[in-house]
């Protein structure tokens, strides 16, 4: 075996840098606003009835948040909507091939990055909001303008999904808000700092203050911290924006992404 | 309250200030702040800390795992007690002192995956390069992307893999892919707004000056700048070198002397023009990249005080040329193993031996395809007058192909390896740069000879380098002595570095898929717990 190893080695041509790897090509439906338009109408005739209109979940799970179901590929998704799941209650779908990728597409569309789906709200309207009376502005950055608090949003439509962006806005400790939980330590040497906990140990923490400024603290050196169980962003966005608001707030930001989109080809 | 508060804290703070290009002249200390520690590529750290009387007493401060990472290239750069390490499409913030994490920033609709060798800093950013030709920079506190450019196209046979070279108000960056058939360059943006101010190609277009070397082959020459360069401030010229020609094994189409693959060339920082270039390997047949670090040393030579530039090379020659000008001054052998060429003539053109090429049938030929040394870092040190560097005392069988070279196919033209009974052996060697005399050396167990880990000395007296069995050593600088070792339990692929914060020094590298960082034992301290209320 040894020798077998030995003698590809030798065969093998050796490089002076080791080859990229490239992804694997997807379905031409999958991010394509009309097959997912399409897809939406067909779920809403069948799927909705058990996933919930937007696929929020009711009888069936829900298809909005992948830590509900099992993240699955493309195409297991296809033949899952094609075949149903035996004895789960799920029928199989009796759609066209295209019909089924044009569902699979609308699903994937629910946990893709929101800049790869369509988004209702105007995202002009969403600028001048986030930049203006809603404030968001003041902690969060986009491409180096703004706060430092909050978690930048520059890539905000290439890594989160349109429900996630939502759900960031109303309610924004729903994800645990690592890294950006409100922090306040006393040092032993009388100092008082506050800021977010980027991270922490029980021997170390690594807060930032509003500035972007990073302190790096042994705990070993604090008498006293206070760590709130979310970040400091206000939760009441639900009460203060309207829905027409609200959804140009997720346009605007369903269009962020520090590299330029680049639009399928027909 | 808590915005005054927030407002004094902001103006008492050292978080606000920049990382100025006068520190990084200044070299490394508590820093490293740039992928040799400083502009010369010296890899050499006036911390003194760790010596030779306590090297022995080192051990794991900690380590920091990056998930999925697979043999990380990452130099890590350290600046206030942060470190930035990278992977693929990602650089993460450590802390320094605990290896825990700050930040992490994944670029995630990146087309390609690839090494990465770390990243630049300069002002309030970091720099580096995604694998699909991306240059970003990030908020170097919080990761927030500041802005990013797009510089060369997948489709083109590119990717990224350097540590950009961040200077004045500059970001230079390299391309990779001159294995495949691409068109190498160096490009420069604006750190400040992320324009580009110039592009410099290392193969000619049809038609410029030196295309005369090449054949019918030449759009997709190669001569890759997959490595950082080193600078020269006085002189405003940045030293890059430059990779193999394509296809690498295979000549028949590419007659000449191939300008300027295998070179080391030398740019107008401000213009990009080129002031000079130094071929070290004409017409390479042997995939003989010059991507090892151009050293940039101020010593007495020949009865004078000249401004030298020092070039272990991959063909294995240990090069001295002139850096003002480009003159060829002197090259010794680096390794014994070494039958391509009978020596270098007075104007530093290799005397070739002849049938050294690679056959069809194959050819045995010293040294090996991974060189008589590589882009795993030397050091220089000005104490010992020393220029530590990691060689490799190995043959090939090389073999060539004559199918019909097709660019962006993964078609180089042939191979190359050892006969499995003749997988060589590493040996870190301590040269004088003023006669290429040889004072000492350290040979390395070497069961595979995969590693590509280089060496950092410092002002302790204590060299640390990365072995072929994936452990960190270290030892004596003037003697080659052995001091200490310790095994990270993979391979190594990296070099190490060395920090300090809070007056402690630290030693750190990237194994495989991990940083390891070390410092000098000290007993535990029991302190008190800080009083936390979760409200």
């Amino acid at each position: 075996m040894r020798f077998a190893v030995l003698t590809l080695i030798f065969w093998l041509p050796l490089f002076a840098q080791h080859e990229p790897k490239e992804d694997k090509p997807k379905h031409p439906f999958i991010g394509d606003p009309m097959a997912i338009e399409a897809g939406r109408k067909l779920f809403s005739g069948g799927c909705a009835a058990c996933h919930g209109a937007e696929g929020q979940g009711g009888r069936g799970p829900n298809l909005r948040q992948r830590i509900f179901w099992h993240p699955v590929d493309d195409e297991t998704l296809y033949k899952v909507i094609q075949k149903g799941v035996p004895g789960g209650g799920m029928p199989a779908a009796g759609l066209t091939e295209d019909q089924l990728w044009q569902v699979v597409a609308f699903v994937h569309s629910l946990t893709a990055p929101a800049i790869e789906t369509i988004v209702p709200g105007d995202p002009a309207a969403g600028e001048a909001l986030f930049w203006g009376k809603a404030g968001c502005g003041g902690c969060h950055a986009i491409l180096g303008k703004g706060g430092k608090l909050g978690p930048d949003l520059t890539n905000a439509g290439a890594t989160r999904s349109l429900p996630q962006l939502r759900e960031d806005i109303l309610d924004p400790d729903a994800g645990g808000a690592a890294g950006y939980r409100a922090v306040t330590v006393v040092l032993r040497q009388g100092t008082t700092l506050q800021g977010v906990a980027r991270n922490r140990t029980n021997y170390s923490l690594q807060l930032q203050d509003a500035n972007g400024n990073l302190h790096l603290l042994s705990t070993a050196d604090i008498l006293e911290m206070t760590l709130a169980k979310g970040s400091p962003m206000p939760k009441d966005y639900g009460a203060r924006l309207s829905g027409t608001e609200l959804g140009d707030i997720i346009a605007y930001l369903s269009r962020q992404s520090a590299r330029p989109i680049e639009m399928k080809k027909k | 309250m808590m915005r005054n508060t927030l407002l004094l804290l902001a103006l008492s703070l050292p978080g606000l200030a920049q990382v100025r290009y006068e520190d990084i002249l200044r070299g490394p200390a508590d820093n490293w702040l740039t992928y040799a520690g400083d502009y010369q590529g010296q890899r050499h750290s006036s911390l003194k800390q760790v010596t030779a009387a306590n090297a022995g007493s080192l051990v794991p401060k900690w380590v920091y795992h990056i998930p999925k990472a697979t043999g990380l290239r990452t130099n890590p750069i350290v600046y206030n007690g942060v470190m930035y390490v990278t992977n693929s499409n990602e650089v993460r913030a450590l802390d320094a002192r605990s290896g825990s994490l700050i930040w992490q920033y994944k670029d995630t609709r990146s087309k390609k995956e690839a090494v990465n060798r770390g990243a630049a800093i300069l002002g309030d950013r970091v720099f580096f390069v995604t694998a699909d030709v991306h240059l970003v920079a990030l908020d170097r506190q919080t990761g927030a992307v500041i802005w990013q450019k797009k510089y060369g196209n997948v489709e083109d046979g590119l990717y990224a893999s350097a540590a950009p070279l961040a200077l004045k108000d500059q970001v230079l960056v390299g391309v990779a892919g001159g294995d495949t058939g691409m068109r190498g360059f160096i490009a420069s943006f604006s750190a400040s707004t992320g324009e580009e101010l110039w592009r410099t190609y290392t193969i000619p277009a049809k038609g410029e000056p030196g295309s005369e070397t090449w054949g019918e082959l030449i759009e997709y020459g190669g001569g890759g700048t997959w490595l950082s360069g080193t600078y020269d401030p006085d002189l405003n010229l940045v030293y890059w070198t430059t990779g193999n020609p394509w296809p690498d094994f295979y000549a028949a189409a590419r007659g000449g002397d191939n300008l300027y693959s295998s070179s080391l060339i030398a740019l107008d920082a401000t213009t990009g023009k080129m002031k000079w270039h130094f071929q070290f390997t004409p017409h390479d047949t042997h995939d003989w990249d010059a991507q090892s670090w151009p050293v940039l040393l101020d010593l007495p030579y020949r009865g004078r005080a000249r401004k030298l530039v020092l070039h272990a090379n991959r063909n294995g020659f240990l090069y001295v040329l002139d850096r003002v000008t480009g003159e060829y001054l002197n090259a010794t052998r680096l390794v014994e193993k070494l039958d391509w060429a009978s020596g270098i003539d007075a104007k530093g053109r290799p005397i070739p031996v002849a049938g050294k090429d690679p056959t069809p049938a194959g050819n045995r030929v010293c040294p090996s395809v991974r060189g008589a040394t590589n882009w795993m870092s030397p050091s220089f040190d000005p104490d010992t007058g020393l220029f530590y560097v990691m060689t490799l005392e190995q043959c090939d069988i090389y073999t060539s192909s004559s199918m019909d070279p097709e660019p962006k196919k993964n078609f180089s033209g042939g191979g190359a390896g050892p006969k499995p009974a003749e997988i060589g052996q590493f040996l870190v060697r301590a040269y004088d740069p003023k006669t290429g005399d040889k004072k000492w050396e350290y040979p390395v167990v070497t069961p595979t000879a995969e590693a590509w880990s280089g060496t950092v000395s410092t002002a302790g007296g204590v060299v640390f380098f990365g072995d072929d069995q994936g452990q960190i050593v270290a030892v004596d600088s003037r003697t080659g002595e052995h001091l200490w070792h310790f095994a990270t339990g993979e391979g190594l692929t990296a070099s190490p570095i060395t920090y300090s914060v809070d007056g402690k020094q630290y030693v750190a590298i990237a194994s495989a898929t991990a940083i390891f960082s070390f410092g000098l034992f000290e007993p535990a301290q029991r302190k008190p717990a800080p009083k936390i209320r979760i409200e």
